[in-house]
C-alpha cells in the first residue's frame, strides 16, 4: 500500500484549506465551500482543456489571471476568486459577456432553460446588460445529428465537452469541431448520423441547450418534473440513473454517477428506451383465453382465480421460465410459489452464473486502474455490458495492456474456447501464442479478467485463472451475465428450495408453464415448452408477444414501474425505485396473492432498504481449483471453402423495449454478417455485398461486412438476424 | 573583428545551397566539432552565446534545451521540433534562410538534436512555402546521401532522423503547442501549459521547439565559440538578427544586423527611408502583433530590452513602416480581421473577442459608432489581454489597443465626422483582409422519426 499523499495548505478567498497534494484548484475550493465556476472543465473527460476561461482566478504572485481548472494546489498558494478579487470578477464577467455575445438567449423555448449552467453562472457572475449592438452569428437550427440528438449551433458555447467525450471517452471519433475561430462549429464526421452506443452522454455533458434529446425535446419544463433516483435494469451493469417524470410518466432518463459502477455514463439503451412504457401495444388488463371466445379482458380477481385453477390442475408438473429482468423480490415470490406452494422444481434460468467469482469480486471501476486486462468469450463486451467497454478503454488510455482472446480478439481463438484459454493461461507452460500474455498477467500488479459469453460455467473457469494468478485486492474478475438481473433471479430461485432444477428438455406433457416476462416469451426453448403445456400463465408487457399459446396473460411492468432489488454483474444489490405507476397490479402483488392461495406467505412489497449508492459486498468464498477442460487450443485452421463457424451475439439495441422506440431504430444491428478479411477476399466478397448463409434447410440473405479482427473461419451475426441457422454455416455470394 | 553577418555569412560570397559548396565554405565543420563534444558541452556553448529564440518570444535557447530530461531520465524518446511555419504578417526571414542556407538549417538541427540527444527532428514548414520546402528537401536528400543525417552520423554513434512536415495554412500552428497538435495529426489548437513541451511535448515526449533562424545560428555559434558570439550585439541581446523590413520604405527586404542598432539606422540608413517625400507615421517593430511606435520613437534600439522599455517587442523581427497616408483605424481593422480569421476558436476571449473587435472597429471605420464604442473597444481588448489560453488573443488586442492609445484623435475623428477623415485616400483603402471564411457548411440529412 502506498503512503497517504502529502497534504498541502492553500488559502482561497482568505479561507485556508488543507488538501492532498495534486488536488485541483476547483476541487480544493469546493472543499473550502467556495465555487469556482466552470464550463469546459470535466475531469471525467481527461486532462483539463483550459478552453472556456470561465474559471479565471487571481493567484498571488502571478500577474495574469489563471485558469483554475488547469492548476493544482501548491503549498502556500493564495487564490482569490471573484468573491474577493475585482480582477477575477472582471475576468469571469468578461468571459460570460463574450459567451453571451453570440448566444441566442432563447431560454423560453430551450429544453435546458431552468437547469442550465449558463443561465446559473450568468446570474451569479455575468453582466446585467449587453453592450453588443452588432449582429449575432446565426446558423441553421436545430440540426439533427442523429435521430436521437438535435444540435443547435447558435446555443453552443464551444466548450468541447461533447467532442472530447466522443474522442477521449467513448473513442468513437464521430463528433468533431469544424472551421476555426468564431466560425467554429460542432458537427459529426462527414455529416454521418452519430451512431454510437454512448451518444446520449453528450446531452448530459452539454452545459447549454445546444445538444438536446429528440425524445425529450419540448416534453417538460424543469419546474414541472421530478427526478427520481433509481438504477437502470436494461443490462447487467446496473447504471445509476435519474428517471425524470412529468405527470406520472417517464419523460427522460439521465445518468446519476455511481463512481464504482458507471462513472456517470449511460448507454443509449438505458437513456432512451424508456418510451417503451408508452407503447401503443402495451397490455393494461389481464386477459384470459375463453373457449369459443378467444382472448378476453377480465378483472384481476378473475385472472387470479383462473391462474389458481390452472396451476392446481397441473399438480407438481410445473415449469417456470424467467426473463432475468425480474427483481429479486419478484423472482423470490415466483420461486416460492413454484417450489414451496406447488412442489415443483423446474425452472428455465436465462443465467445461472457460477458464484466462484465472488472470491475475486471488485468494483467495475477497478478495471480502470488495472495494468493488464484480459477479455475472453465470444460476445462483444460492448453489446453485453456496454459500460464495461468504457472501463476497458479507460484502462487502455491509462497505459494498461488490454487483450481480447476470442473469435474477434487481438489473439484469435475459435468460438467456445474461452474455458480452454483460461486453463491454458493458468497452466505452468502455456502454449506459444499465449506465453507473453501469461507472463504479463503474472507480473502485473493489478489485473482485470472479463468473461463475455453465454457459458454459465465461465465464472468458474475465470476464477480458476484468477486463483492461479493469485489475484489480490485491486484486481477483479467479472463474468458478464446475459440478462440484467440473471444473477439475482438465479439466487432467488436457489434460495426458495433445495431441490435441483430438472432439465426440462424431455418431451412429456407438462402440467403448467409459467412464463415470466417478455424476454422469456421470446426464448425458443420456452416456445417449445409451451407446446407441451396444458396450461400457460404468462406475464408480459406487450400483446403481440404474449398471445399465442397462453391461457392467462397478465400485463407486466417495466423496470421503471417496479420497486425491488436487482443484482448487477459485480454482485452488487441495487434498489430499483418505482418512478411511475404501472397500469395494473405489479407481478409481485399478483404472485404474492397467488402464493398465499397455495399456503406460502410472501410479502407483496419490497423490504429492502434504499441506498442512494449501493456498496459492493465483501469478497466471499474461496477460489476453486479447476481442472483444465479438454478443449481446443487458441489457434485453428482457416475455414475451408465457404464453411464458417457462426458466432451470434445479442445486440445491445435489441429486445422488446428497443423495438418500441422509433428513435432507436437506427441503432439496431443491421442485417449483416461479419466476415474475416482473409476469408472474404478469398471468396471475393466485399463489404456491402449480399451473401447467403445456409445450414441444412435454412438459409438467410444478409449484407457482408469485412471485419479484419475476426478469426479465420468465423462469421458473426447479431442473434436477431441468425434465426434458425446452425453453428456451422456455408456462405456464398447471393 | 567579428563579422557583421552571422546567419548569412557563408552565403555572402558564394551560392551555398549545394552541399559541396556549403562544405567548401566551411559547412558541417561545426557538426563535426559538436559530435566530438559531450552533448552537455554543446548546451554550455549555447548558454554562453546568450542566443535567444528568434521565433517571437525570445527565450534563451540554451536554457530551454537544458530543461529537457536527459535520455537516462525519461523512458520516452526525445524530439526536436523546428518551427518553420513563419506566418506573422510582415515576417519573411525564415524563408530566405531556408532558401539561401538550407544546409546551415540542417546542420543547426543536427547539432541541436545532438545536444538534447533527440531521436528525431520534425520540421513543420508553412504549407505555402513550396519552394522553400523543395530546397530544404533537396538539401536533406544530399545530406542523407552523405551520411550526415540518419544512422550513426559521421561515425559518431549518434543517430537522428529528420522529417519534413508541411502545414496546411493556419497561423496558429506556429504557436508551439498548436504546432505539436498539428504534427500529431490533430486539429491545430494550442494546449494548456503546464505540462511544458520540454517535459511532455510531441506524443507526450520531451520536445525542444525552436525557430528556423535560431537553429540556423547554432552552427555559427559553434564555429565562433559561444563567448565570441556573445560579444556581438548588446547586453541581453547578443548576436545578430535577420530583420524583415517592409511597408512604405524605399528598400524593403531582409537585413541581418547586430542587435542594438536603432530603428532609424534600419529604416532610414539601410532602408532608404520613406519614399516619395512622404512622412513616416508609425512603425510596427516586430510583426503585426507588436504594439506600434510613432515617428518620435524612431531612435528606439532594436534589442529586447530597449523594445520592452518602449512598451513593445522585437517579436519576429518584422519591421513594418507606415507613412502618413495610412488610416490607423483601417490598419486596426486589417490587423483585427487577420487575428479574428486566425483565431483557432478554442478559448472564449480570443474566439469571441476578436470577432467583436472587428465589428466595433468596422463601425468606427464606417462612422457608425457612438462615442462609447471607442472605450468599449479598449475594454474588449482589456478583457482579452492576459486571459486567453495562448498568446494569439494578446496578439490581436495589444496592437489594436496601442493604435488607439497613440492615435486616439484619429479614431475620435471617425466618430466625430461620421466617417473616415482620409475620405478614400488611405493607403489601406481597398486592401482590407479577405475574410470570407473557407468553412465547411454541414449538411443536415439525418431523419428524425416522428
Ligand atoms: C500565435 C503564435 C504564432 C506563432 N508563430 C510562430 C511562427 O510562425 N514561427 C515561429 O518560429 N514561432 C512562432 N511562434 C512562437 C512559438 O510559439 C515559439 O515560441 C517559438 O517557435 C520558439 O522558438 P524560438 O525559441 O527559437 O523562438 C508563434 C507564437 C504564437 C503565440
Ligand atoms: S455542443 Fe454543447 S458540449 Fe458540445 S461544444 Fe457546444 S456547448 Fe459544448
Ligand atoms: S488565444 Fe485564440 S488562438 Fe490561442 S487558444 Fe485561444 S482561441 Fe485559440
Ligand atoms: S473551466 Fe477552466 S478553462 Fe474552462
Amino acid at each position: 500500500m502506498s503512503a497517504p499523499p502529502e497534504q498541502v495548505t492553500i488559502t482561497i478567498d482568505d479561507r485556508s484549506v488543507s488538501v492532498p497534494k495534486g488536488t485541483g484548484l476547483v476541487e480544493s475550493a469546493l472543499q473550502a465551500g467556495i465555487e469556482i465556476p466552470v464550463f469546459c472543465y470535466e475531469p471525467r473527460l481527461g486532462p483539463p482543456l483550459g478552453a472556456c476561461r470561465m474559471c479565471l482566478v487571481e493567484i498571488e504572485g502571478l500577474p495574469k489571471l489563471q485558469a483554475a481548472c488547469t492548476l493544482s494546489a501548491q503549498d502556500g498558494m493564495v487564490v482569490r476568486t471573484s468573491a474577493t478579487s475585482a480582477q477575477a470578477a472582471d475576468g469571469q464577467e468578461g468571459v460570460l459577456e463574450f459567451i453571451l455575445l453570440n448566444h441566442p438567449l432563447d431560454c423560453p423555448d430551450c429544453d435546458k432553460g431552468g437547469e442550465c449552467p449558463l443561465q446559473d453562472l450568468t446570474l451569479r457572475y455575468g453582466p446585467g446588460t449587453s453592450r453588443m449592438v452588432v449582429q449575432k452569428r446565426t446558423f441553421d437550427k436545430p440540426i439533427p445529428i442523429s435521430p436521437l440528438i438535435a444540435l443547435d449551433r447558435e446555443r453552443c458555447i464551444l466548450c468541447y465537452r461533447c467532442t472530447r467525450f466522443s474522442e477521449q471517452v467513448a473513442e468513437d471519433g464521430q463528433l468533431v469541431a469544424l472551421n476555426r475561430g468564431a466560425s467554429s462549429i460542432i458537427a459529426t464526421f462527414e455529416d454521418e448520423p452519430y451512431r454510437a452506443h454512448f451518444s446520449g452522454n453528450v446531452i448530459d455533458l452539454c452545459p447549454v441547450g445546444a445538444l438536446t434529446s429528440t425524445v425529450y425535446r419540448f416534453r417538460a419544463r424543469p419546474w414541472e418534473i421530478q427526478n427520481v433516483p433509481t438504477v437502470c435494469a436494461m443490462c447487467p451493469v446496473g447504471c445509476n440513473v435519474w428517471a425524470t417524470t412529468r405527470e406520472g410518466k417517464v419523460a427522460r432518463v439521465l445518468a446519476r454517477n455511481h463512481p464504482e459502477v458507471d462513472g456517470g455514463w449511460l448507454c443509449d439503451k438505458g437513456r432512451f428506451a424508456h418510451d417503451h412504457l408508452r407503447a401503443a401495444d402495451r397490455l393494461t388488463e389481464p386477459i384470459r383465453r375463453i373457449r369459443m371466445r378467444g382472448l378476453v379482458a377480465v378483472p384481476w380477481e378473475e385472472a387470479l382465480d383462473a391462474a389458481d385453477e390452472g396451476l392446481r390442475a397441473a399438480g407438481a408438473s410445473v415449469c417456470v421460465a424467467f426473463s432475468g429482468g425480474e427483481t429479486v423480490e419478484q423472482a423470490d415470490a415466483l420461486s416460492r410459489l413454484v417450489r414451496q406452494g406447488l412442489g415443483a422444481d423446474v425452472a428455465l434460468l436465462p443465467d445461472d452464473p457460477d458464484p466462484a467469482l465472488d472470491a475475486f469480486r471488485a468494483p467495475l471501476a477497478a478495471i480502470r486502474s488495472a495494468n493488464v486486462c484480459l477479455v475472453v468469450g465470444d460476445e462483444p463486451v460492448l453489446e453485453r455490458a456496454p459500460i464495461v467497454d468504457l472501463w476497458l478503454r479507460a484502462a487502455r488510455r491509462g497505459g494498461a495492456e488490454v487483450v481480447t482472446v476470442g473469435p474477434a480478439g487481438a489473439i484469435a481463438a475459435p468460438p467456445g474456447s474461452a474455458a480452454a484459454i483460461c486453463a491454458a493461461l493458468a497452466a505452468s507452460s502455456p502454449p506459444e501464442e499465449l506465453r507473453e500474455l501469461a507472463r504479463d498477467l503474472r507480473e502485473a500488479d493489478r489485473v482485470a479478467l472479463v468473461w463475455s459469453g453465454d457459458d454459465d460455467t465461465g465464472g468458474r473457469h475465470l476464477a480458476g485463472l484468477a486463483a492461479a494468478l493469485e489475484l489480490g485486492e485491486g484486481s477483479g474478475a467479472y463474468f458478464l451475465p446475459r440478462t440484467p438481473n440473471g444473477r439475482g433471479v438465479a439466487q432467488a430461485w436457489r434460495a426458495a428450495g433445495d431441490g435441483r432444477g430438472i432439465d426440462p428438455s424431455g418431451d412429456e406433457a407438462l402440467g403448467a408453464l409459467i412464463v415470466s416476462g417478455d424476454e422469456a416469451l421470446r426464448d425458443t426453448r420456452v416456445v417449445a415448452l409451451a407446446d407441451r403445456a396444458r396450461f400457460v400463465l404468462t406475464t408480459a408487457m406487450f400483446m403481440n408477444e404474449a398471445a399465442g399459446q397462453s391461457h392467462v396473460i397478465l400485463p407486466g411492468t417495466g423496470y421503471l414501474e417496479r420497486d425491488g432489488t436487482v443484482v448487477n454483474l459485480e454482485g452488487r444489490s441495487q434498489r430499483l425505485r418505482r418512478t411511475v405507476e404501472p397500469p395494473g397490479w405489479d407481478e409481485l402483488a399478483f404472485f404474492a396473492q397467488l402464493a398465499r392461495r397455495f399456503g406460502v406467505d410472501v410479502d407483496p412489497w419490497t423490504r429492502a432498504g434504499v441506498d442512494e449508492l449501493a456498496a459492493l459486498p465483501a469478497r466471499s468464498g474461496t477460489a476453486p481449483v479447476v481442472a483444465a477442460p479438454a478443449a481446443r487450443g487458441p489457434q485453428r485452421a482457416a475455414g475451408a471453402g465457404g464453411d464458417f463457424e457462426l458466432v451470434r451475439y445479442r445486440a445491445l439495441f435489441s429486445g422488446a423495449a428497443v423495438e418500441r422506440v422509433p428513435q432507436l431504430a437506427f441503432q439496431r444491428p443491421a442485417a449483416e454478417v461479419e466476415l474475416p478479411g482473409g476469408d472474404a477476399s478469398r471468396l471475393h466478397i466485399a463489404t456491402g455485398e449480399r451473401v447467403v448463409l445456409r445450414s441444412g434447410e435454412v438459409s438467410r440473405e444478409l449484407a457482408a461486412r469485412v471485419n479484419r479482427r475476426l478469426a479465420p473461419g468465423v462469421a458473426r451475426v447479431a442473434e436477431e438476424h441468425a434465426d434458425g441457422l446452425a453453428d456451422s454455416v456455408r456462405i456464398e455470394k447471393a | 573583428m567579428a563579422p557583421r553577418h552571422v546567419v548569412f555569412e557563408l552565403a555572402e560570397s558564394a551560392d551555398v545551397t549545394r552541399l559541396s559548396d556549403y562544405e567548401r565554405a566551411g559547412g558541417y565543420e561545426s557538426l563535426r566539432k559538436a559530435l566530438a563534444m559531450e552533448p552537455a558541452q554543446v548546451i554550455e556553448e549555447l548558454l554562453a552565446s546568450g542566443l535567444r529564440g528568434r521565433g517571437g518570444a525570445g527565450f534563451p535557447m540554451g536554457r530551454k534545451a537544458s530543461f529537457l530530461p536527459k535520455p537516462d531520465q525519461t523512458p520516452k524518446p526525445i524530439y526536436l521540433a523546428v518551427n518553420a511555419d513563419e506566418s506573422e504578417p510582415g515576417t519573411f526571414k525564415d524563408r530566405e534562410i531556408m532558401l539561401r542556407v538550407p544546409h546551415q538549417v540542417i546542420e543547426g538541427i543536427l547539432i541541436s538534436s545532438y545536444a538534447i540527444q533527440a531521436r528525431a527532428a520534425f520540421v513543420y514548414i508553412r504549407g505555402e512555402y513550396l519552394t522553400e520546402y523543395e530546397v530544404l528537401r533537396t538539401a536533406l536528400e544530399e545530406a542523407l546521401d552523405r551520411g550526415l543525417v540518419g544512422a550513426n552520423i559521421l561515425g559518431s554513434g549518434y543517430s537522428v532522423t529528420i522529417v519534413l512536415h508541411r502545414g496546411a495554412g493556419a497561423y496558429i500552428c506556429g504557436e508551439e503547442t498548436g504546432l505539436l497538435e498539428s504534427l500529431e495529426g490533430k486539429r491545430g489548437q494550442p494546449r494548456t501549459k503546464p505540462p511544458f513541451p520540454a517535459i511532455a511535448g510531441l506524443y507526450a515526449a520531451p520536445t525542444l521547439i525552436n525557430n528556423v533562424e535560431t537553429l540556423a545560428t547554432v552552427p555559427r555559434i559553434l564555429a565562433l565559440g559561444g563567448e565570441n558570439y556573445a560579444k556581438l550585439g548588446v547586453e541581453n541581446s547578443s548576436g545578430t538578427r535577420v530583420f524583415s523590413l517592409s511597408g512604405n520604405v524605399a528598400r524593403p527586404g531582409n537585413y541581418e544586423l547586430e542587435l542594438g542598432m536603432s530603428l532609424r539606422d534600419l529604416i532610414v540608413g539601410i532602408g532608404g527611408g520613406v519614399p516619395g517625400g512622404r512622412q513616416l507615421k508609425a512603425v510596427i517593430p516586430g510583426g503585426s502583433s507588436t504594439p506600434v511606435l510613432t515617428a518620435d520613437e524612431l531612435d528606439t534600439r532594436l534589442d529586447f530590452d530597449s523594445m520592452a522599455r518602449a512598451g513593445t517587442m522585437l517579436g519576429s523581427g518584422a519591421v513594418i513602416v507606415i507613412d502618413d497616408r495610412c488610416c490607423m483605424v483601417q490598419l486596426a481593422l486589417r490587423v483585427a480581421q487577420f487575428y479574428r480569421h486566425e483565431s483557432c476558436g478554442k478559448c472564449t476571449p480570443c474566439r469571441e473577442g476578436t470577432r467583436w473587435m472587428v465589428e466595433i472597429i468596422r463601425r468606427i471605420e464606417q462612422g457608425a459608432a457612438g462615442q462609447g464604442e471607442l472605450d468599449l473597444l479598449l475594454n474588449v481588448c482589456d478583457r482579452i489581454l492576459g486571459r486567453c489560453l495562448c498568446p494569439l488573443g494578446d496578439a490581436a488586442a495589444m496592437p489594436v489597443a496601442s493604435y488607439v492609445a497613440k492615435f486616439r484623435s484619429e479614431f475620435q475623428r471617425h466618430i466625430d465626422e461620421g466617417g473616415c477623415p482620409f475620405r478614400g485616400t488611405s493607403s489601406l483603402e481597398g486592401v482590407l483582409a479577405p475574410v470570407d471564411e473557407h468553412h465547411a457548411r454541414a449538411r443536415a440529412r439525418i431523419e428524425v422519426p416522428a
